[in-house]
């Protein structure tokens, strides 16, 4: 059963969708220097911070959950749900929760409530009559399988409206183990390019309101066709083509669509040294046979990698390129790996595009996989 | 049976040590019942699990493997293949703070020294899915694989979601553990918490791991639809039919009394809402229930809500809502 998004807010470094959207068009690398840690001792330099803190303005407490809170109630409005009318879930997809609370209450005695770790009281803030809020910590595909559960949540009728969401802020801890493995500091997230350092992590807030397609009316941002999940059962933190492969087989059965079909893909395209060649080999491998093959573009070289909020933002991208016929460039890519030499990936400039069926892909630690393929009326 | 049925076809309780001791209480009474042995904790998950591959894994990992692999009653020892049907089984887990202290030790050594004085190992445990993650590589389970981390209903928002899973025919099998440890940190943030309405001393926080393994059509207690409601005992028209076993929300009895199973084995908090369904579980196959009405069990708290679902005997005819 399809699923029509009919509201979506984002908020990444650049700002809200428009601004957003604005700078991916243009390739916009909008990384600076890290804020609020000790750089030195962390080994890491560079990020994608959220612009809400003053230059001379401590850090702020919760920083996930707000930019949550006001993500689900601008696609809430924009879809016109009322929650007290209806019944409306929230599934938010997360990698790192509120953990940067803990940590600060932890090492630095800043106060926390125990509650604030997960979304509930964050999303009942804005919208205290939704029936129900689920946090899915499903580290970088979060949102991918917050999706998934949305669609089947309606399908099985067991909601009128769901609101898939994705949040993370860069957690202390996190950032300790990205610098722990690497040699010295990544100085940018560069997707599929050769010679790429590493990823950067980036913070921001992501939110669509889902209806079953029957009851969507016309005006639809986009209609989801499907989610595939897989878990690779291989690595706790290495990729693994099988399990990728899998999702996106599962996607494209349960979507009814063939890889002839899908004209544009949206990458995970971490920048890392497994991610990249991992990806373009289950690409090569569920493409074969369908040439010239899909467009292949990534966003994490102007926006960072979002973590949970990952999946959902490039699925808006990909909406956003089919619905205005132009595809983003890869930000941060200029010479493509060996092993991405099979993939049309878009370098430099945006290209113009036709498709009307794209497929996004979002993969996260422990080998947790999520793959949607979305269409688009033009 | 009917294949759009969920039931729970294995179960296990896995806690290693109850606050309740031997004072005589209903949930003293009903728990010793259905988990008379003791359980290890997670410093001697080697007697369950082997010593293999424990090297670097939290206490919440330790208990959640113990409490599966004793689900599918495996020896020892890790497999030298994945278990039959591994490729078609989902994993869902439940763990509000499984991690946590691993995440304060992480920051606390970079803090004091630099990142490089930080064991890679534990880059596994930054990331909050360790828990479930760690359970597929170990029993080769390569369908859906989920982390809840809902707070006090994120025990039934687990098993709901592992239905889910069923229903969308995205898996066979679901396996669902609730976990958490008791360590400093995690018992550290359950002081920040208010005290239960007519309590001054909040229960003391105490490590618990259950299992309850969920398929279509299977021949065990058939579970009915999760519900999420606002009040304690604000149960919806298809939860309502008379229950002979109610398991309540800690510090919420509701109306006809019922069992509130926190004095006895201590706050459990993510875990709770799966080790109610294990317990209704192993309740049922016990043969202690008489007459009709299954279990009624209800998870959650005055800040996150309530959820709550039904646990109907195999044998009779549903009344709950099959979703």
């Amino acid at each position: 059963m399809h699923v029509a998004i009919t509201g979506a807010d984002l908020l990444t470094c650049h700002g809200g969708t428009d601004a957003t959207f604005a700078a991916l068009a243009k390739g916009v690398d909008g990384s600076q220097d890290l804020r609020f840690y000790d750089t030195d001792r962390i080994n890491v330099t560079r990020g994608y911070h959220v612009d809400d803190t003053a230059d001379d303005e401590e850090e702020l407490p919760l920083r996930a959950g707000r930019w949550l809170a006001r993500c689900v109630l601008g696609a809430v409005r924009q879809a016109g749900v009322d929650p007290a009318a209806e019944r409306v879930s929230v599934i938010v997809g997360t990698g790192l929760r509120e953990l940067r609370a803990m940590e600060r209450w932890a090492v630095d005695g800043v106060p926390v409530r125990r509650r604030d770790l997960h979304f509930t009281t964050a999303v009942r803030e804005v919208l205290p009559e939704v029936t129900e809020v689920i946090t899915v910590s499903n580290a970088c595909s979060a949102s991918g399988h917050a999706l998934a559960l949305a669609q089947d949540l309606l399908a099985a009728g067991e909601a009128d409206a769901v609101v898939a969401a994705g949040c993370d802020a860069m957690s202390e801890s996190m950032l300790t183990m990205i610098g722990r493995v690497a040699d010295a500091p990544t100085p940018a997230l560069r997707p599929f390019q050769e010679g790429r350092a590493g990823v950067l992590l980036g913070e921001g807030a992501v939110a669509v309101v889902l209806r079953r397609a029957a009851d969507a009316g016309p005006g639809a941002l986009a209609t989801v066709l499907a989610t595939g999940l897989s878990c690779d059962a291989h690595h706790e933190t290495a990729p693994d083509v099988g399990g990728i492969v899998e999702a996106m087989r599962d996607a494209h059965r349960r979507a009814e669509v063939t890889p002839h079909d899908i004209g544009l893909v949206l990458a995970h395209g971490t920048g890392t040294a497994l991610n990249d060649p991992t990806e373009a080999a289950a690409l090569d491998t569920v493409f074969a046979g369908a040439a010239p093959g899909p467009l292949v573009t990534g966003i994490k070289g102007a926006i960072g990698h979002t973590s949970g909020s990952a999946a959902l933002m490039s699925l808006l991208v990909a909406a956003w390129a089919m619905r205005s016929g132009s595809v983003p460039a890869t930000a941060g890519l200029a010479e493509p790996i060996e092993a991405a030499a099979g993939l049309r990936l878009v370098i430099g400039e945006p290209a113009p595009c036709d498709a009307r069926v794209a497929q996004v892909n979002a993969f996260g630690f422990g080998g947790v996989n999520a793959v949607s393929v979305i269409g688009v009326d033009r | 049976m009917n294949p759009g049925e969920v039931t729970v076809t294995a179960h296990t309780l896995h806690v290693p040590d109850p606050i309740g001791g031997s004072v005589a209480t209903a949930a003293r009474d009903l728990f010793s019942s259905v988990a008379p042995e003791p359980a290890c904790g997670p410093d001697q998950a080697h007697t369950v699990l082997g010593r293999k591959g424990l090297l670097f894994k939290e206490d919440a990992t330790r208990l959640a493997l113990c409490a599966v692999h004793r689900a599918f009653g495996l020896p020892p020892g890790k497999l030298t293949e994945p278990l039959p049907g591994a490729e078609h089984t989902a994993v869902v887990v439940s763990s509000n703070v499984g991690n946590a202290r691993t995440v304060r030790d992480i920051v606390a050594g970079m803090r004091a020294g630099s990142a490089h004085d930080v064991s890679p190992l534990n880059g596994p445990n930054a990331s909050s899915n360790v828990i479930a993650s760690t359970l597929a590589i170990r029993y080769g389970f390569t369908g859906p694989n989920l982390m809840v981390c809902s707070g006090a209903t994120s025990g039934l928002d687990a098993v709901r979601l592992g239905a889910l899973l069923l229903r969308g025919e995205r898996a066979r099998r679901v396996v669902v553990v609730g976990v958490e440890p008791d360590d400093e940190v995690a018992r550290g943030l359950a002081a920040l918490r208010p005290a239960v309405p007519g309590t001054t001393v909040p229960v003391p926080l105490r490590a618990a791991a259950a299992c309850v393994v969920l398929e279509p059509g299977g021949a065990g207690p058939r579970l009915g639809t999760v519900r999420r409601h606002t009040r304690p005992d604000d149960i919806a028209g298809d939860l309502a039919p008379p229950a002979a076993l109610r398991l309540t929300a800690p510090g919420a009895p509701g109306a006809g009394g019922g069992i509130d199973l926190t004095p006895h084995l201590g706050e459990v908090y993510g875990a709770l809402g799966v080790v109610q369904l294990a317990v209704a579980a192993a309740w049922l196959d016990s043969g202690q229930a008489s007459g009709p009405g299954g279990a009624l069990i209800t998870c959650g708290d005055g800040e996150d809500g309530y959820a709550s679902v039904r646990l109907d005997p195999a044998d009779v005819p549903a009344l709950a809502g099959g979703g």
